[in-house]
C-alpha cells in the first residue's frame, strides 16, 4: 500500500506541527461556520417567508381607497399582469385587556382567497367568528372560546375566539414606528367576517383593494395605472416588498446576505496564510525526506499530492465542523433573536454557498499548499538529499542608513532581520489582529449607536414628558388649544400619505403634520445644528432622500384627500434616527386645502400632569417618554448577543495568529534561543526577543483595525433596521476600549508563549545539527 | 587555592522510569590559568561535567566551587548571571545566530557583558578581520569556529569551555582551531578546558581528566604538554 504508508505520513507530520494545523483548522471551522450559519439565517428566514406568503396567497399590493367601488375593482382587474382582486377592511382597534393593546382589525369576505391567515387552532367560519393572533392570545392567556372586546369606529363589540392564526402580514409587526421589535402582549392582529361590520357600520365596508398580480409583471406601472384608474379617492398604494412585515423581514435577510459575505473574508485570509506559513516551513524541512521520496521513485503528481494533501485534510475536515456547527449553533441562536412570527423554524442550509466556501477554503489550504512545495520539486533528489541549504543572514533596508542602523542596539537589529525574512508571518498576524481590533470596534460601535439613537431620539428630538394619543372623533386642533394645560404643548398628526418621487416611485410614507412652533419636537441637521420646519414646502429626513436620491430643492407629489396630487419643494432636510418620513407645519398642511386633524398631543407638564385631562374620553391612549425609549432600547437584547459573538471570534482571530506567529518565532530559532541562555542571557531577555514581532503586529494591526472596524460598523449600522438611521461612527472610547482588549488578548497570548519557551531544553537544541 | 573544585558531584537523570548517573560521585580541581582535557567515550559524562560547570544545569548532589563561589545550588538567575560574567563556550557546530554577521554574532555577547575585550580586537586576534561583516553562511567551517572563539573570548570570561570544538573540523583546521584556543587563552590568562573524545589533543593540556561511565577514571598531569603541531590524530 504505496498510499497508505504516505497517508500515515501525513497524519504523523500534522501531529508534529498540530499547533500549527489547529489553527488553520480552527480558522476554517471559523469562516464556515460564520458564513453557513449567517447564510442560514437568511435562507431559512426567507424560505420559510416566501412558504408562508405562498400558502397564505399574500397580495402583491394594496389599495387603501374609502369605500372601492365596484367600477375600481373590475377597472384594477382589467389592468395587464393583475390576476385577482379582492376587497378587504382593515383598522386598529382598541381592546379591553390589560395594558390596553391594539389589535390591528383585518375583515376579510366569507369567499375570498387573498391574505388568507394560517390557522394554528380552530376555525374560521365562512360567515362569522374571529380568528385572533395566536402569539396575541398566547401572551394574554386566551384560549379559543374565549370572548375579546374590540373598539371600532367607537364602538365596543364582543367576539368570540374561534381560532388562532399566523398571517404573514404579522411575520414582524410593530405598533408603530416607536417600536423597534414585535411586542405580542401589546400588538397583535384579528381577523373576522364583513358581516360582523354591519353591527358596527351599519353594513358590510371596506377600505383596501387586494391586489394579487402575475410573477415577472411590472409593478411600477401596475401602481401608477391603479392610482390613475381610482383617481382622487386614492389613499395610498402599497406594494408588499413596502409593506411594514414584508419589508422588514426582506431588509434582514438583505442584512444578513451582507454579513455572510464580509465576515468570513478576514477568516479565509487567515487561513490562507496560516496555511502558507505552516506548509513552506514544513517542505523546507522536509527537503531531504522530499528527495528520498523521489529517489524512492514517487513521482511529481504524488509528492504534490502528499503535500496538498495536508491542507486539503484539514480544510474539509474543519468546514465539516463548520457546517454542522454554524447553522445548528449560530444560526439556531441568531434567528430566534430576530423575533419573526414564522410557521416553523427548522433550520434550512445554503448548500450551495457551502459548496462556494468549500471551494474558497480548499484553495486557501489546498491551493495554498501545493504552491509552496512546488517549487521545490524540480529540484534532483541528490540536489534535495543534500545537506539543507544553509539559512542565510539577510540584510535589511535599514542598514543602508547607517546613522540609524549603528545606533541600534543588536537586539533590535536581530529583531528587524528576523521581521524581514518572516514577512508572510508578520502580515498573517497583523491582519489577524486587524481583525480582532475591527470585529471589536464594530461591536462596540453598533452598541453604543443604538443606544444612543434612544437617548438622541428621546433627548434631543423629543422632549415631551407624555404624548397623548388623542380619540380624533371627540377633539380638534381648536378645542386642543383652548385646553389651557399646566404645561408645554404641542399637537401633531400622524399618518401615511401617498407620495411620488423624483425617480417615479410611487408609495405610502409616514407623514408628520406638526405647528410651526415647535417647543417639543427639536429636529436637527446631521452636524447638529438645529433646522425647522419650512413655511412653504416639506422636511424630508435624511436615510428617505438617501434611499430615493432626493436633494433639497427637488420636488415630490403628494396625494391630497379625495383629490389629486399636489407637488411640494422638499425644502429642508433633518436628521432623524428613528422613524423617517415627511414632516410639514399645520399652516402649509392647511394651505394646501385640507384639514389639520391632530392625532396625538404631546405635553411637557409644569407641575403634576392634569388627571382631570388625562382621564377625559379625548384620550385614547398615553405614553410617556421613558417608556418609548424603553421600548426602543429592549432591541438590544440581540444587540448584546451580537456583541459577544464579534467579540468571540474576534478574540479567536487574534488568539490563533498571535499563537502561532510567537510559536513558530521561538520554535524555529530553538538553537539560536538556546545559544543565547548559554551567553547569558535571562528569560525576560529572550522572551523580549521572540515577542516583540507580536507587539509589532500588535501596534500596525490595531491601527489598521480602525478604519476596518469604522467600515463595519457602517456596514451593520446601515443594515440593522431600515426605520433607523443609524452613522456608525466610531467613537474614540469604543476605540480605546476595544484596543484594550485586544492588547490584553495578546498579552495572554504571550503569557501562554513564554511559559512554553520556559521549556527548551538546551542541551538538546545544542547538540545535533538541525 | 584551586580555582575549580568538584565535591561529590552526582548528576542523576531519569528517563522513563529508570535513573541514570551521567555524573557520579566527582571530585577533582584546576588550577587557573591552565589548559585541560576532559577525555572519554561518548556516553562517558564529558558534557555533562561540562554543563554543571558551565552552570546550564545543576548537580543532584555534591558541591561545585568556582573562583571561591559555590555555584551548585545557585538559583537559575544567579546561573544564568554566572554564565554571563564567567563563561566563554565554545561548541562543536559553532552555534552562530545565522542572522547575525561575524561581528555581530560577537558584539552579541558582548552587549549583556560588563566589561569586554572588544568584539573587533577579538576578531582581529582569531585572523578574521576581513570578514567581520559576513553572515556565518558565507563563512567556512573553521572561519565559523574561529568566530566562535572570538565570542567566546570577548566577554572577557574567566573560563573557556569548548565541547568538542575540532568535532566538526577536519584535522588541519582543527589544529589551528586548537592552537588559537590555547593561544589566546594564554596571553589572556584564561582557564580552558576542554572536552573531547580525541585521545591524542589531550597530549597539549596541563592536566587530563579521563572519564568512564560517570566517574574520573584517572587524573593525569602532563609536565611538558605538547605542541598542537607535535599533535597528531
Amino acid at each position: 500500500m504505496v498510499k497508505g504508508a504516505l497517508f500515515i505520513k501525513s497524519l504523523r507530520d500534522i501531529k508534529k506541527s498540530k499547533s500549527q494545523f489547529i489553527s488553520i483548522f480552527v480558522m476554517a471551522t471559523l469562516a464556515v461556520f460564520i458564513m453557513t450559519g449567517l447564510d442560514s439565517i437568511w435562507y431559512t428566514v426567507e424560505k420559510h417567508s416566501n412558504n408562508m406568503y405562498q400558502a397564505t396567497n399574500l397580495s402583491d399590493m394594496w389599495v387603501t381607497v374609502a369605500n372601492p367601488s365596484e367600477q375600481q375593482m373590475w377597472g384594477i382587474g382589467k389592468i395587464e399582469g393583475v390576476e385577482l382582486v379582492e376587497k378587504r377592511f382593515t383598522a386598529n382597534a382598541d381592546t379591553d385587556l390589560p395594558g390596553r393593546p391594539t389589535l390591528q382589525v383585518y375583515a376579510l369576505d366569507g369567499p375570498g382567497t387573498l391574505d388568507q391567515p394560517s390557522l394554528q387552532k380552530g376555525k374560521f367560519g365562512k360567515s362569522g367568528g374571529a380568528v385572533l393572533d395566536s402569539k396575541f392570545a398566547e401572551a394574554h392567556n386566551l384560549k379559543i372560546g374565549d370572548y375579546i372586546s374590540i373598539k371600532l369606529n367607537g364602538i365596543w363589540v364582543r367576539l368570540q375566539i374561534d381560532g388562532t392564526a399566523l398571517i404573514s402580514e404579522h411575520v414582524f409587526a410593530v405598533k408603530n414606528s416607536a417600536a423597534i421589535t414585535p411586542n405580542h402582549s401589546d400588538f397583535g392582529f384579528i381577523i373576522i367576517r364583513t358581516n360582523a361590520l354591519e353591527s358596527i357600520y351599519g353594513q358590510k365596508i371596506y377600505n383596501q383593494i387586494s391586489v394579487k398580480t402575475a410573477p415577472d409583471v411590472d409593478l411600477t406601472s401596475v401602481v401608477q395605472e391603479a392610482a390613475a384608474f381610482v383617481g382622487d379617492n386614492l389613499i395610498g398604494i402599497t406594494l408588499q416588498k413596502d409593506s411594514g412585515s414584508v419589508s422588514s423581514v426582506n431588509s434582514r435577510i438583505q442584512q444578513f446576505k451582507t454579513l455572510s459575505l464580509v465576515f468570513p473574508v478576514l477568516f479565509l485570509l487567515v487561513t490562507a496564510l496560516i496555511t502558507q506559513s505552516t506548509m513552506v516551513r514544513m517542505v523546507e524541512n522536509q527537503r531531504p525526506q522530499i528527495g528520498i521520496l523521489k529517489a524512492l521513485g514517487y513521482s511529481k503528481g504524488s509528492i504534490l499530492w502528499h503535500y496538498t494533501s495536508y491542507g486539503v485534510i484539514v480544510g474539509v475536515l474543519g468546514s465539516i465542523l463548520g457546517l454542522l456547527t454554524g447553522p445548528n449553533i449560530l444560526g439556531r441562536i441568531m434567528i430566534y433573536q430576530l423575533n419573526l412570527t414564522m410557521e416553523a423554524y427548522s433550520i434550512k442550509i445554503n448548500y450551495l454557498n457551502f459548496l462556494f466556501v468549500l471551494i474558497i477554503i480548499l484553495i486557501c489550504t489546498g491551493g495554498v499548499s501545493f504552491f509552496a512545495c512546488r517549487q521545490l520539486l524540480n529540484d534532483s533528489p541528490s540536489v534535495l538529499l543534500r545537506d539543507k541549504m544553509p539559512k542565510s543572514g539577510k540584510r535589511v533596508f535599514l542598514e543602508k542608513i547607517p546613522s540609524v542602523w549603528q545606533k541600534m542596539k543588536f537586539s533590535s537589529k536581530l529583531i528587524a532581520r528576523n521581521m524581514i525574512k518572516n514577512k508572510g508571518r508578520l502580515i498573517m498576524s497583523t491582519i489577524g489582529v486587524m481583525g480582532c481590533t475591527g470585529l471589536i470596534i464594530s461591536a462596540f460601535t453598533v452598541r453604543s449607536t443604538l443606544s444612543e439613537i434612544g437617548d438622541y431620539t428621546y433627548g434631543t428630538t423629543f422632549t415631551f414628558e407624555q404624548k397623548i394619543i388623542l380619540d380624533t372623533a371627540k377633539t380638534n386642533s381648536k378645542y386642543l388649544k383652548n385646553l389651557d394645560l399646566d404645561g408645554i404643548t404641542q399637537q401633531i398628526e400622524e399618518s401615511a400619505i401617498q407620495v411620488i418621487f423624483p425617480d417615479g416611485v410611487q408609495k405610502m410614507e409616514p407623514i408628520s403634520i406638526t405647528t410651526k412652533e415647535s417647543p417639543l419636537i427639536h429636529l436637527q441637521s446631521i452636524d447638529g445644528t438645529p433646522v425647522y420646519l419650512p413655511e412653504n414646502g416639506v422636511l424630508l429626513t435624511r436615510k428617505l432622500c438617501r434611499e430615493r436620491g432626493i436633494n433639497k430643492g427637488d420636488v415630490i407629489g403628494i396625494k391630497l384627500t379625495g383629490k389629486g396630487y399636489v407637488y411640494v419643494p422638499v425644502a429642508e432636510i433633518a436628521y432623524v434616527a428613528s422613524g423617517q418620513g415627511i414632516y410639514m407645519t399645520d399652516t402649509y398642511w392647511e394651505s394646501l386645502g385640507e384639514t389639520f386633524k391632530p392625532t396625538s398631543l404631546m405635553v411637557k407638564w409644569n407641575s403634576q400632569p392634569d388627571m382631570k385631562f388625562l382621564e377625559s374620553d379625548i384620550v385614547a391612549d398615553l405614553a410617556t417618554r421613558e417608556s418609548m425609549q424603553e421600548g426602543l432600547s429592549s432591541s438590544l437584547g440581540v444587540v448584546n448577543f451580537a456583541v459577544m459573538f464579534l467579540i468571540v471570534i474576534g478574540a479567536s482571530l487574534a488568539f490563533v495568529v498571535l499563537y502561532n506567529t510567537g510559536v513558530l518565532n521561538f520554535v524555529e530559532r530553538t538553537r539560536d534561543l538556546a545559544t543565547f541562555r548559554v551567553l547569558g542571557f535571562h528569560h525576560e531577555e529572550i522572551r523580549y526577543l521572540v515577542l516583540v514581532e507580536n507587539y509589532f503586529s500588535l501596534f500596525l494591526g490595531m491601527l489598521s483595525g480602525i478604519p476596518v472596524g469604522r467600515f463595519m460598523s457602517w456596514i451593520i449600522a446601515s443594515s440593522i433596521d431600515e426605520r433607523l438611521d443609524l452613522l456608525g461612527n466610531i467613537s474614540l472610547r469604543d476605540v480605546l476600549i476595544s484596543g484594550a482588549m485586544t492588547i490584553f488578548f495578546s498579552f495572554i497570548v504571550n503569557r501562554i508563549i513564554a511559559d512554553k519557551m520556559k521549556e527548551i531544553d538546551i542541551f538538546e537544541a545544542l547538540k545535533s545539527v538541525e | 587555592m584551586d580555582f575549580i573544585t568538584f565535591e561529590n558531584v552526582d548528576r542523576e537523570y531519569k528517563i522513563g522510569g529508570s535513573v541514570i548517573k551521567a555524573v557520579d560521585d566527582i571530585s577533582f580541581s584546576l588550577s587557573s590559568g591552565t589548559l585541560n582535557v576532559v577525555l572519554g567515550q561518548s556516553g562517558a559524562g564529558k558534557t555533562t561535567l561540562l554543563n554543571l560547570l558551565g552552570g546550564m544545569d545543576s548537580p543532584t548532589s555534591g558541591k561545585i566551587v568556582v573562583n571561591g563561589k559555590e555555584i551548585s545550588g545557585m538559583s537559575e538567575y544567579d546561573l544564568t548571571e554566572y554564565r554571563r560574567s564567567q563563561i566563554g563556550f565554545v561548541f562543536q557546530f559553532y552555534n552562530l545566530v545565522p542572522n547575525l554577521t561575524a561581528l555581530e554574532n560577537v558584539q552579541l555577547a558582548e552587549e549583556i557583558c560588563p566589561d569586554t575585550l572588544g568584539a573587533e580586537e577579538m576578531l582581529k586576534r582569531v585572523g578574521l578581520e576581513n570578514r567581520i561583516n559576513n553572515f556565518p553562511s558565507q563563512l567556512s567551517g573553521g572561519e565559523q569556529q574561529r568566530v566562535s572563539i572570538a565570542r567566546a573570548l570577548a566577554k572577557n570570561p574567566q573560563i573557556v569551555l569548548c565541547d568538542e570544538p575540532t568535532g566538526a573540523l577536519d584535522s588541519e583546521t582543527g589544529r589551528k582551531v586548537l592552537r588559537l584556543i590555547r593561544d589566546v587563552s594564554k596571553d589572556l590568562g584564561k582557564t580552558v578546558i576542554i572536552v573531547t573524545h580525541n585521545a591524542p589533543i589531550s597530549e597539549m593540556a596541563d592536566t587530563v581528566l579521563h572519564m568512564r561511565d560517570g566517574k574520573i577514571a584517572k587524573v593525569q598531569f602532563n609536565e611538558h604538554p605538547k605542541d598542537v603541531e607535535e599533535i597528531a590524530w
